[in-house]
């Protein structure tokens, strides 16, 4: 069950965070939410794809961990084999929060019924014994403040893709080692062929704006669908 | 002569028999290895502080980690606190941790200390593990591999414990024939050697090696042998001990590192256990009557362990010498543990000459009789080598006291101070102790330690050229160290934490 609450030290001087990785973490899950700012970080690893939100009408980007619903295939003995997580995922059990008048300064938002929250005094501290954020909280609050510049901007990313016709739905049939397939459906990605037809005015209008940089990185991002496989294949559960 | 060693025959069963069992079956699976072990003989057992090389021994005789610490009620040990030794003053206090300084030349870094953060003490501008020690964190988290830590550490732990674990390993795990029986005698070879043993249940027990673990009685090393014993009283003049054990909270935290606290005429340990503390009075009988010993036991545990009180300790009355063989090699048989020498425990370096008594027997274990005697003579200067740097090391630590009463004084005496640490005392004025002054590999006591004691003494520290600017980057080290300890004192649990869950 989530419980959020603005993190203080009145109420979370004794607050410690499991930061190992696992399924037992929440870490079972196929897919995080990634924002533009990061996808050039993320590109190394992660396979960067689009989905279609009817509800909001608008895309977002996602970053593939597996093929199934709960499968997380970089999660290996209790570590994430990567060198980077998405911002959404790194913050966990912590979130981007906003006062209640929805309007002010990003609050760090912490989620007690997080799986991460430790008990009986193992994990890692939050605040000091003088109320100061330890080094790992600090990390925690830059991240939130990325995710949540990244997320602000992500909205003009999406129109500027809509604007000019760049994405496309996409679908793959994955077929594994043992023969056995999965069918990835709803996806879209970047329409490579409209792409290198854009005039160089809307080129460097997409440049200008930070846009093409992370056109570029999704792209080539989905060299990553194969490295993915290979992970499932190796894992040999098919 | 030149025959293969095949058959190893150890003598006593402490904490030097069997981890010599079990590191040599470990290493030399091709040997056949017995031990005879007197039922009648207690073990002395109390070596209860390990270097951070007994993981590695560890590791390598095939034991977790988890089951150690839960079977012989360990916990972690990440250095020595050393309280009262320089003036005996309440806040005279300094640390030697495991974990060596940032690297590189230690020069710059003292000058960056001594401008930047001289109201630090030398081991807490130098390391974050003095914070995790002033804090009683354990030194990694459950989650990482086994014996792999984010601060270097070694243990704490009961050693009756120890030995019956490395007992049950030896046996029932790597083959080890045990042998419940005393020694009679000795049958000798033509050459000298041993050539058997004869038991008092009527067997003879032959082997090509002999190892000698019998504790001070030294039953082959000096019974057979007849190595000279060398004293060393002359230098360490400590020759008696009373040790209790005193059981603790449940909830009590639990000490990351050894303290000795220094009194009128010798000093006190407390080692933490998760379940006791073992506290001891080592004092020199030629200062200090038993009766007084008694009572400055008596009045530290009352102060040291919260509910002890003024129970009767009734401790245990430990007498020795300080010494050791003048060759620990001899023939075909090898001296390891308290029947090689012993000192003081100031420094807990009695399981750690075990462990490299061992090192240097399997690295180099002789292919046959013939080989024996190359391999004994640098086995030999080797111990030697190490015997003379750890009394010197010992010694260091009244050398640089300030303490008045006649004990220290006379610790002091130049008289008393070997000639190679009186000569290092005079140059470490002009520059810091290095790997200049400690040359060999493996030294007990390398330069990182002699800096921790020296500075942490509050040796003066040698500013050659200190008119120029302090290097930025013995700066940024030290930095980097600061920001080290809040990372380390967020992310460790507490000792006690720690074995609360492994318990679970």
């Amino acid at each position: 069950m989530s419980n959020h609450e603005i993190l203080n030290f009145a109420e979370h001087a004794e607050l410690r965070i499991q930061t190992e990785a696992g399924a037992d973490y929440g870490d079972g899950v196929m897919a995080s939410l990634a924002v533009p700012a990061e996808f050039q970080r993320l590109a190394c690893e992660y396979p960067i794809l689009f989905r279609f939100d009817a509800e909001r009408g608008a895309f977002s980007a996602l970053a593939l961990f597996g093929f199934e619903q709960g499968e997380n295939l970089f999660i290996e003995a209790g570590r994430w084999d990567a060198a980077c997580k998405p911002l959404a995922v790194a913050v966990q059990p912590f979130l981007v929060g906003r006062p209640q008048s929805g309007e002010g300064a990003t609050q760090v938002h912490v989620d007690m019924g997080h799986p991460r929250i430790a008990q009986g005094g193992e994990g890692v501290r939050v605040f000091d014994e003088t109320g100061q954020p330890t080094p790992f909280l600090e990390e925690i609050a830059e991240m939130i403040g990325a995710l949540d510049e990244g997320y602000r901007a992500s909205g003009e990313f999406f129109a500027a893709l809509s604007r000019y016709d760049l994405v496309e739905p996409f679908s793959m049939d994955v077929t594994l080692a043992s023969g056995a397939q999965h069918r990835m459906v709803g996806y879209h990605l970047i329409n490579e062929e409209k792409l290198a037809g854009l005039e160089p005015g809307v080129l460097a209008e997409l440049h200008e704006a930070g846009h093409l940089r992370p056109i570029y990185m999704a792209i080539a991002s989905l060299g990553n669908l194969g490295k993915l496989v290979r992970r499932k294949n190796r894992r040999g559960d098919g | 002569m030149t025959s293969p060693i095949g058959t190893v025959a150890i003598v006593g069963g402490g904490t030097a028999g069997w981890l010599a069992a079990c590191v040599l079956a470990a290493r030399r699976p091709e040997l056949s290895i017995s031990l005879v072990e007197s039922p009648d003989i207690p073990t002395i057992g109390v070596g209860e502080g390990t270097w951070p090389t007994m993981r590695e021994t560890l590791a390598t005789i095939g034991i977790a980690e988890s089951e150690f610490l839960r079977v012989c009620d360990a916990s972690f040990k990440q250095g020595s606190r050393f309280d009262g030794w320089v003036t005996g003053a309440a806040d005279d206090s300094y640390l030697h941790p495991f974990t060596l300084p940032p690297t590189g030349e230690i020069g710059p870094k003292l000058a960056a200390w001594q401008a930047g953060a001289a109201s630090l003490g030398f081991a807490e501008a130098m390391t974050p593990q003095a914070v995790a020690c002033s804090r009683n964190l354990a030194p990694r988290q459950r989650a990482m591999p086994d014996y792999a830590g984010a601060l270097n550490y070694g243990y704490h732990l009961d050693a009756g414990k120890l030995a019956a674990l490395l007992t049950r390993h030896a046996t029932e795990r790597l083959g080890v024939t045990r042998i419940a029986a005393t020694v009679v005698s000795v049958g000798a070879a033509v050459n000298g050697d041993i050539a058997n043993l004869l038991l008092d249940d009527g067997r003879t027990l032959a082997a090509d090696l002999f190892l000698d673990c019998s504790g001070h009685a030294g039953l082959l090393i000096a019974g057979h042998c007849k190595a000279e014993w060398v004293d060393r009283s002359d230098v360490s003049f400590n020759d008696r001990a009373l040790a209790v054990q005193i059981p603790v909270a449940p909830d009590s935290p639990i000490a990351s590192q050894t303290i000795g606290t220094a009194h009128q005429a010798g000093w006190l340990w407390d080692i933490a256990l998760p379940t006791r503390r073992g506290i001891g009075c080592v004092y020199s009988s030629n200062f200090l009557s038993d009766e007084a010993a008694l009572q400055i036991l008596t009045d530290h545990v009352a102060g040291a362990v919260p509910g002890a009180g003024n129970v009767d300790l009734s401790p245990r009355k430990l007498s020795f010498k300080t010494g050791h063989r003048a060759r620990f090699w001899h023939g075909n048989c090898v001296a390891i543990g308290l029947s090689a020498g012993f000192i003081e425990p100031l420094e807990a370096s009695a399981i750690v000459m075990i462990e490299l008594s061992l090192r240097a027997l399997t690295d180099n274990f002789p292919a046959s009789r013939a080989a024996m005697d190359i391999h004994a003579r640098r086995f030999n200067a080797l111990f030697r080598y190490r015997w003379d740097r750890i009394v010197e090391f010992l010694k260091l630590h009244y050398v640089l006291s300030r303490r008045q009463e006649p004990y220290w004084l006379a610790q002091r005496d130049p008289a008393t101070i070997p000639a190679q640490l009186a000569e290092n005392l005079l140059l470490w004025r002009d520059q810091p102790p290095s790997a200049w002054d400690f040359p060999q590999i493996d030294e007990v006591f390398a330069a990182a330690s002699q800096q921790y004691v020296l500075y942490g003494m509050g040796y003066g520290v040698p500013l050659a050229g200190s008119t120029s600017a302090v290097d930025p980057a013995a700066i940024a080290q030290l930095a980097e160290v600061r920001e080290r300890s809040r990372v380390l004192a967020s992310a460790l649990p507490a000792n006690r934490t720690y074995f609360d869950a492994l318990a679970a």
